[in-house]
């Protein structure tokens, strides 16, 4: 433990250090590469100038060239991983794509992504965004928040584990300490295997999700919604309009952006969704989703690079143009402001 | 004056290490329990090897691995070979990078024939020698078994003798608590059929017989596939379980499909587990053996490995509050004798010296059995030890099954492709066990399996 924490520090602290060397120094050369001297003024001025042609590639330098070693390279050597077999040394062409469309699992792994694609980001932004209107109004709504808030400090293993034990079933006539079968059998009716029932399994494991992510999508609501001109409410008033009426014509398509923002960051999380599964199911019982079907192959059993790639090619795929979608939409507003 | 200090507790733990490694555990020629002819024998023979290297791989660690470098005590003893002995936590994975970068161990120690046998296709292990594999099928309960586990295909694509067995686990064990079998006046069966009307008769009487638990988190269904496996030795013979764990003999097959009905007889009938067949899936294996000691008691049987006694409620005594007896083979199939199912470690030349020879004939002494028997959890299926030197009556009981058994078969989801062993078979049974027929699951893991080929 202890040399843990020593040795965490060390690299803190000699990384911090390496980086500011890094930039005081490459600095330094350039300056004596490319001398200001007050005699020539023709040279001294050209040499101003590359040196402000040069200096912005030496600071943005050491992030680019991580960039590359760590994104562009693994996602190109994955993608010509995908066309070779399970050892990465075979050439296979498409055989393990062929193999994917054909694989019962990784059909089901589809279906349900889509399945929790559907449900969650919708659930978590409608929810976040009825508690952040609601809790507005009552005075002990920043409360109620920090609740709302609070599983998001918590880690998506820790998570399950909680409601591992909200799920939890005993057989027979066992007490029942999971809450849900207990809450059941309160009012006369019979426990279930809440996680092994397939299809509605998906949703109990998509509960976790929703409740970790509300949170998130009611911060930032909530600052959208007092962001909207009091006026325009108070117009709505004058004019007679009901709640539910200022609600969704006059509040929503004011932070219409926001819940943009919200709705896509959980759609990008979604797909990439594997801890939950990991821990409360590992897939078992028809609830296998990509991220679990491409550890598999990859970590249990032997390995198989070709088949394990060919589902993290098809995850980037499928998160690919909703990341372009944000990164212009998010341009586009910058532009206008 | 603090330097000296440092310097000071640096010495003293050098020291201390140095102490502990000469410390025998059990002083030579003392106790009558263990063989110290052997050992003697051994020093004699082996005398002329002193201060040379020897480097050891292996999976044991923590508590194993002090138990282990209390056996290398005596052979550093004997010999004054320099032994190293290292270990990690991804072992199966070190193994393949040290003998591919090509500065191996001398001596390679895992638990996977699979892994082994891989191994010595490319080359990176050296033939043990047929006086080795001779001794194994002298010595050795269900010696052919084991030879067979050590016997590898190499570079050459010629068979060899490469892995000698060491230390051993038991999984076909039945646990009970001797108190409700005596209170209910029932009798341990010693067949198949006993075992069925034993288990009837506990349901006339009011009891549930069975606890089974397939829960483990990510690898739910791991207990079901050593039932299958212990059910299939008994209906079918050995050549059949070996094809079945290379898929010569599919899944589909009836004979798998009859092994899968059989363990289904058990966990599928409401009346003969515990919380009802619903409650098989979700109950954690750990969790599971608790019913055998509630008041009343919930369960009077449950089927695991040999190490299950460390999930048992704390303070019981084995033998007393609890015991086992082996799984029962079936009066019907006498042919099959008594079939074993369980795990062991082999150990293996990567790098070929005097020392590793040294270190192989050190194992078939007694004594570096008996050393590790007498402090905990080994088991050998070594004829030549004295069982008087285990540790407690139940690990000598454990330690017969093996010397007694006519055949030892490997965990077969052990020996399986992991895709399969460690998935789609367990899948299928979780499956199975939650109201899929037999022959639908096995068709399932069947696919699977037609999918890695």
């Amino acid at each position: 433990m202890l040399s843990q924490i020593v040795s965490a520090l060390g690299v803190v602290v000699g990384a911090v250090i390496a980086c500011s060397a890094y930039f005081y120094f490459s600095n330094k050369i350039l300056d004596l590469a490319l001398p200001v001297k007050d005699g020539d003024i023709r040279a001294a001025s050209r040499n101003l100038n590359r040196r402000a042609l040069v200096r912005p590639w030496l600071f943005i330098g050491p992030a680019l060239f991580l960039l590359i070693v760590y994104l562009v390279y693994p996602v190109v050597a994955t993608f010509i991983l995908s066309f070779y077999d399970r050892t990465g040394l075979q050439f296979v062409g498409l055989a393990n794509y062929k193999w994917a469309i054909g694989d019962r699992e990784f059909r089901q792994s589809i279906f349900n992504n889509i399945l929790w694609l559907a449900v969650v980001p919708a659930a978590c932004t409608f929810f976040g965004l009825v508690i952040a209107v609601m809790t507005d109004r009552i005075w002990w709504g920043n409360i109620a928040k920090s609740i709302v808030f609070m599983p998001m400090a918590i880690s998506f293993v820790g998570a399950s584990v909680i409601w591992k034990f909200i799920y939890e079933y005993r057989g027979g006539n066992d007490v029942q300490i999971g809450l849900l079968n207990a809450i059941v059998q309160t009012f006369g009716g019979t426990p279930e295997v809440w996680i092994s029932i397939p299809f509605w399994n998906n949703f109990f494991l998509m509960i976790i999700l929703i409740w970790i992510q509300t949170g998130f999508a009611m911060v930032i609501l909530s600052a959208a919604l007092r962001g909207i001109p009091e006026e325009t409410i108070e117009a709505a008033v004058i004019d007679g309009a009901n709640g539910w009426q200022i609600f969704w014509r006059i509040m929503v398509p004011q932070v219409w952006g926001s819940i943009a923002v919200v709705w896509t960051t959980i759609t990008i999380l979604v797909l990439k969704v594997f801890d939950i599964v990991l821990t409360m199911t590992n897939g078992q019982w028809q609830t296998m989703v990509l991220a679990n079907l491409m550890f598999d192959w990859m970590f249990r059993g032997g390995g198989d690079s070709g088949r394990s790639a060919v589902i993290a090619i098809i995850i980037m795929l499928a998160v690919t143009p909703i990341m372009v979608w944000n990164v212009r939409r998010a341009n586009r507003e910058l532009k206008g402001h | 004056m603090k330097k000296s200090f440092l310097m000071g507790v640096a010495v003293a733990a050098l020291f201390a290490g140095a102490a502990s490694a000469a410390d025998l555990k059990f002083a030579p020629g003392q106790d009558a329990k263990f063989n110290w002819k052997s050992y003697d024998e051994f020093k004699a023979a082996h005398a002329d090897l002193k201060g040379q290297p020897l480097t050891i791989f292996g999976p044991w660690r923590g508590e194993d691995e002090a138990f282990f470098q209390s056996v290398l005590a005596y052979f550093t003893e004997a010999t004054g070979i320099d032994v190293k002995y290292s270990s990690s936590e991804n072992y199966e994975q070190q193994i393949v990078i040290d003998t591919q970068a090509g500065s191996p161990p001398n001596i390679a120690v895992l638990p996977q024939p699979g892994l082994l046998a891989d191994l010595a296709s490319k080359g990176f292990l050296t033939p043990l020698g047929d006086d080795n594999s001779k001794w194994i099928k002298d010595n050795y309960g269900a010696g052919d078994s084991w030879v067979g586990y050590g016997t590898y295909k190499g570079k050459d694509g010629k068979e060899a003798f490469y892995a000698f067995p060491y230390k051993a686990d038991v999984k076909s064990l039945v646990w009970y608590v001797p108190e409700n079998f005596e209170e209910a006046g029932y009798k341990i069966p010693t067949t198949m059929e006993e075992l069925h009307a034993l288990t009837d008769q506990i349901v006339k009487d009011g009891g549930v017989p069975w606890c089974i638990g397939l829960g483990s988190g990510g690898a739910t269904g791991w207990p079901a596939t050593d039932w299958v496996e212990d059910l299939m030795l008994r209906m079918q013979p050995p050549e059949a379980y070996d094809k079945w764990t290379t898929n010569e003999l599919k899944f589909t097959d009836p004979a798998v499909v009859a092994a899968i009905d059989e363990f289904g007889k058990f966990a599928k009938n409401a009346k003969y587990v515990d919380g009802g067949v619903a409650a098989v899936a979700s109950t954690d294996f750990r969790d599971s053996p608790k019913g055998l000691f509630a008041v009343p008691p919930k369960c009077y049987m449950h089927h695991q490995a040999s190490f299950i006694p460390s999930f048992f409620p704390e303070g019981t005594k084995l033998g007393q509050d609890a015991d086992f007896f082996y799984m029962p083979t079936f009066a019907s199939h006498p042919e099959l004798g008594k079939p074993v199912l369980g795990a062991g470690t082999l150990v293996s030349i990567a790098k070929d010296s005097k020392t590793a020879r040294a270190f192989i004939d050190f194992l078939k002494t007694p004594i570096a059995h008996e050393v590790w028997m007498a402090q905990s959890s080994f088991l050998t299926p070594y004829k030549g030890v004295s069982t008087e030197a285990y540790a407690n009556p139940q690990m000598k009981k454990e330690g017969e099954i093996l010397t007694s058994a006519t055949t030892f078969r490997f965990d077969g989801s052990d020996l399986m492709p992991g895709k399969i062993g460690a998935g789609a078979f367990w899948t299928g049974m979780v499956d199975f066990v939650g109201g899929k027929s037999a022959e639908e699951a096995a068709g399932e893991i069947q696919s699977a399996w037609d999918g890695i080929k």
